[in-house]
């Protein structure tokens, strides 16, 4: 059996001492940066690429995988404690992950994501094993009508995302397309609503608008405050581990996030932000009761989580059978193989077979480290929310301005930390929600990129959306899916007519 | 409070001369920033690691890599251009930094001439162009030829890029007109010619070699006036189209006002490191030709590619506000 051997091979690279070293390294140098606010796996990676120079080409590809998947990892940590979403993937994970932590389950919370995470680390790392080249295959049918189509459907979706008003969700969507129209206009060169600045003209930075709105503004909401929203969290923290219920109510969620994910994962662009807001829109879907959602449910938690590990793993897949990177670190991946007088490429595969198979092996040692370090440390993370908030939030803010300046070396990025910040607190006096609003900003100019692309390579003609099976398709899931949101409204809509005919 | 304010000024401005001085004597006595104008990751990003490793070595002070991307790379040129002229902060400035970019934006966020002190030009980048193995073409006219009975496209890495332009200068020497695709980089243009949604591209050598190499990619030919060294069985466009050339490359400039002694010894540290087998090794594993120039040559280098690009930037009708 061939697939036995490779991974074999696999193992034996994998598990040499230096080599789990290096794992090791990766893995807790990844939790550690996740754990910080607004530092990325992006700025961290770059800064250790000249270390890399000096080793082994897998043993560096091993570090700066830990890297990324840990830091996947850790990202879920401070969105669950404190709100402020580590990672951009861990955006969704605030959201129900948060008000779990309020309600005294923070333990509970933290040890769902490392259960979930490591379950989906293991089943998409070997989902690389076996289908990496397949798959790869499928991601190249995607052309720009494809991801139109895809990203209408990430959009309709969104809508389901809100709880509460429909409207006030639209609203937010809309806010997020326009945000995310910010920078240059690729295909003319015209700088959009950038007031002149040239620090703008690549767009608002994503990690500067989910820090604003998710973390500095519950920072503002909590000094408000304080007394008795904080005194709820740290008085009951007793229960650090999931209940038997909650172990079933999560072993659905996880399976369904993990498939999400290791699909979304592969295709290039945002894959694994897509993917865990995918798997929160549909656990809440086919809840029984979703208006748990926003609440501290903890299928909201389960699923968003693994989807965005699993997407992390298979992320690996275009980047290892093509060379081609799915998102900056990816990017990263390369620049250090290119260092390593390693080209990237199909021929990886066959020219390299130890690598290949021994970062494959290290990714799933990487995450069973992950579930060890991590699940001992709970009890530590959770003792973080006893700290006196005079003395957590000014840390907090700090780290957030540093981790943000990081990303680019980027003043403006602060600004704009400042401005959503003030946004996103706003926005919660006047209960409107930040999800679909992150959501729009990724999407939107993702959104407008394919459909102007699909529409000038198939000459102006719209028909293309259409023609294409994949693209159809999608765009009739679409259709589906805002008949199901609509047909409650709908229905609801006539019940109350009833019920004013009558009184 | 003005005079308080003069009076700190003044302060302060002596204590600056004071350091000025003490640098000069000793240049250089703390890390060094290379500035890169494009996100981590990239051709230039990868070279500049390389060279600030090496180079490190040769000025027995850090060479520390900010990558400040942005704007196609004008954010991190303009940064560098208004940064003191005392040899800390120096650029990896790239053709896109110190010719196209000037040529085609109409804003001017700095002078690629008057704002800099000319280091060395350290590489030369050859690019290629490749189409999908599925595109029935074998080689450069026999493109042109199909271009003229149906309509084609082609990939690059964006509006007003190197890459973009190489094209732009190929439809109109060949008087056909090839739609351009621009991308978000070089990453995802490449995907979408590997998986035939367009079928051609204009890309960096090193970036495609590995897909030319495994044959998802068949180049038709590289845009240097003379074959790439790494790839001897590809022709060269000019052999197609003859005064067809284009490629990318990399140099280091500081900020214009840099002390010449200042200069010297980053050049002499840049040539050192150039020199090194190791960075030899890894610069022809990516199909990059390695020139470490003299300042002089490297000042001479971007008169002559504002002079070469000016020309077919305007016929391009290429700009940016």
């Amino acid at each position: 059996m061939e697939l036995l051997s490779n991974l074999g091979l696999g193992f034996s690279v994998a598990g040499s001492f230096a080599n789990l070293a290096f794992c090791l390294i990766g893995a807790i140098l990844g939790t550690l940066i996740g754990v910080l606010p607004g530092i990325g796996a992006t700025a961290t990676i770059a800064m250790l690429l000249p270390i890399t120079f000096q080793l082994e080409p897998v043993s560096s590809l091993i570090m700066l995988a830990g890297i990324y998947y840990g830091a996947q990892y850790g990202g879920s940590t401070t969105a669950i404690l404190i709100n402020m979403p580590g990672e951009s993937s861990s955006a969704v994970t605030a959201i129900d992950g948060y008000q779990m932590a309020r309600k005294g389950r923070a333990g509970a919370a933290l040890a769902i994501c490392a259960i979930g995470s490591f379950f989906a680390g293991t089943v998409s790392t070997f989902l690389v094993a076996i289908f990496a080249p397949w798959l790869t295959e499928q991601a190249l049918k995607f052309g720009a009508a494809e991801y139109f189509s895809l990203m209408v459907l990430g959009l309709v979706m969104s809508v389901v995302l809100a709880h509460g008003s429909i409207v006030k969700a639209l609203a937010m969507v809309v806010l997020g397309l326009l945000l995310g129209v910010v920078g240059t206009d690729i295909y003319t060169g015209t700088p959009r609503f950038t007031m002149g600045i040239t620090e703008y003209a690549d767009g608002l930075n994503f990690v500067a608008l989910a820090v604003g709105v998710f973390g500095i503004a519950e920072i503002l909401r909590n000094l408000e405050d304080e007394s008795e929203t904080r005194e709820v969290m740290t008085a009951s923290v007793r229960n650090l581990w999931p209940t038997r219920e909650d172990f079933r109510a999560m072993v659905g969620p996880v399976l369904r996030g993990t498939g999400i994910g290791s699909l979304l994962g592969i295709l290039p662009g945002g894959g694994a932000i897509l993917a865990s807001f995918a798997s929160y829109t549909m656990e809440k879907k086919i809840s029984k009761n979703p208006q748990e959602f926003g609440k501290g449910a903890i299928a909201g938690v389960a699923g968003p989580e693994s989807a965005n590990n699993a997407g992390a793993q298979t992320s690996f897949i275009p980047l290892l059978t093509l060379g081609i990177p799915a998102n900056p670190v990816m990017a990263l991946m390369i620049g250090a193989m290119i260092i390593q007088g390693i080209v990237p490429g199909p021929s990886v595969v066959t020219d390299q077979p130890e690598l290949f198979w021994g970062i494959i092996a290290s990714m799933w040692i990487g995450n069973l480290m992950l579930v060890v370090l991590n699940l001992p440390l709970i009890g530590l993370w959770v003792k973080l929310l006893t700290v006196p908030y005079y003395i957590l939030f000014p840390i907090i803010m700090a780290m957030c301005s540093i981790g943000v300046y990081s990303v680019a070396s980027n003043t403006f990025d602060l600004y704009a930390v400042a401005f959503f910040g003030l946004l996103g607190y706003l926005m919660s006096k006047l209960r409107f929600e930040p999800a679909p609003l992150l959501l729009g900003f990724v999407l939107g100019p993702l959104l407008e990129e394919n459909l102007r692309r699909a529409m000038i390579l198939s000459r102006g003609d719209a028909t293309t959306f259409v023609t294409r099976p994949i693209s159809l398709t999608l765009l009739l899931m679409s259709l589906g899916v805002l008949v199901l949101v609509l047909l409650p409204a709908i229905r609801k809509g006539r019940d109350e007519v009833f019920v004013e005919s009558e009184g | 409070m003005t005079i308080k304010l003069t009076r700190r000024l003044l302060l302060g401005a002596t204590l600056a001369l004071g350091f000025a001085g003490a640098a000069l004597a000793e240049f250089p006595d703390r890390p060094v920033t290379l500035v890169i104008p494009f996100a981590a990751g990239g051709s230039t990003d990868v070279v500049g690691r390389i060279v600030a490793d090496k180079m490190s070595a040769a000025l027995g002070q850090q060479v520390i890599v900010q990558n400040v991307g942005g704007a196609g790379g004008s954010l991190g040129a303009g940064q560098v251009a208004k940064a003191d002229p005392d040899g800390y902060t120096i650029l990896m400035g790239t053709v896109a930094t110190h010719a196209l970019n000037p040529l085609i934006l109409k804003q001017k966020p700095y002078d690629p001439v008057a704002d800099f002190a000319p280091v060395s030009l350290l590489v030369l980048v050859p690019n290629v162009l490749a189409v999908n193995p599925e595109l029935p073409v074998n080689n450069v006219q026999e493109l042109i030829d199909l271009a003229k009975k149906e309509p084609l496209s082609y990939a690059s890495s964006g509006n007003g890029t190197p890459l973009h332009l190489s094209g732009a200068l190929f439809n109109s020497m060949a008087g056909i007109e090839i739609t351009h695709i621009p991308y978000k980089g070089s990453g995802p243009a490449l995907t979408d010619v590997l998986g035939n949604q367009v079928p051609i591209i204009f890309d960096n050598l090193p970036s495609t070699s590995g897909h030319l190499k495994s044959g998802k990619l068949k180049a038709l030919g590289v845009t240097t006036a003379e074959r790439a060294p790494s790839f001897p069985d590809i022709p060269a466009i000019a052999e197609t189209l003859p005064g067809y050339e284009t490629y990318s490359w990399n140099a280091l400039f500081a900020p214009a006002g840099t002390p010449p002694e200042v200069v010297t010894k980053l050049n002499e540290a840049a040539k050192t490191a150039m020199a090194d087998p190791d960075v030899i090794k890894q610069m022809d594993g990516f199909s990059t030709t390695i020139v470490a120039s003299s300042p002089e040559e490297l000042a001479e280098h971007v008169k002559a590619e504002m002079a070469k690009w000016e020309p077919v930037v305007r016929e391009a009708n290429v700009s940016l506000d």
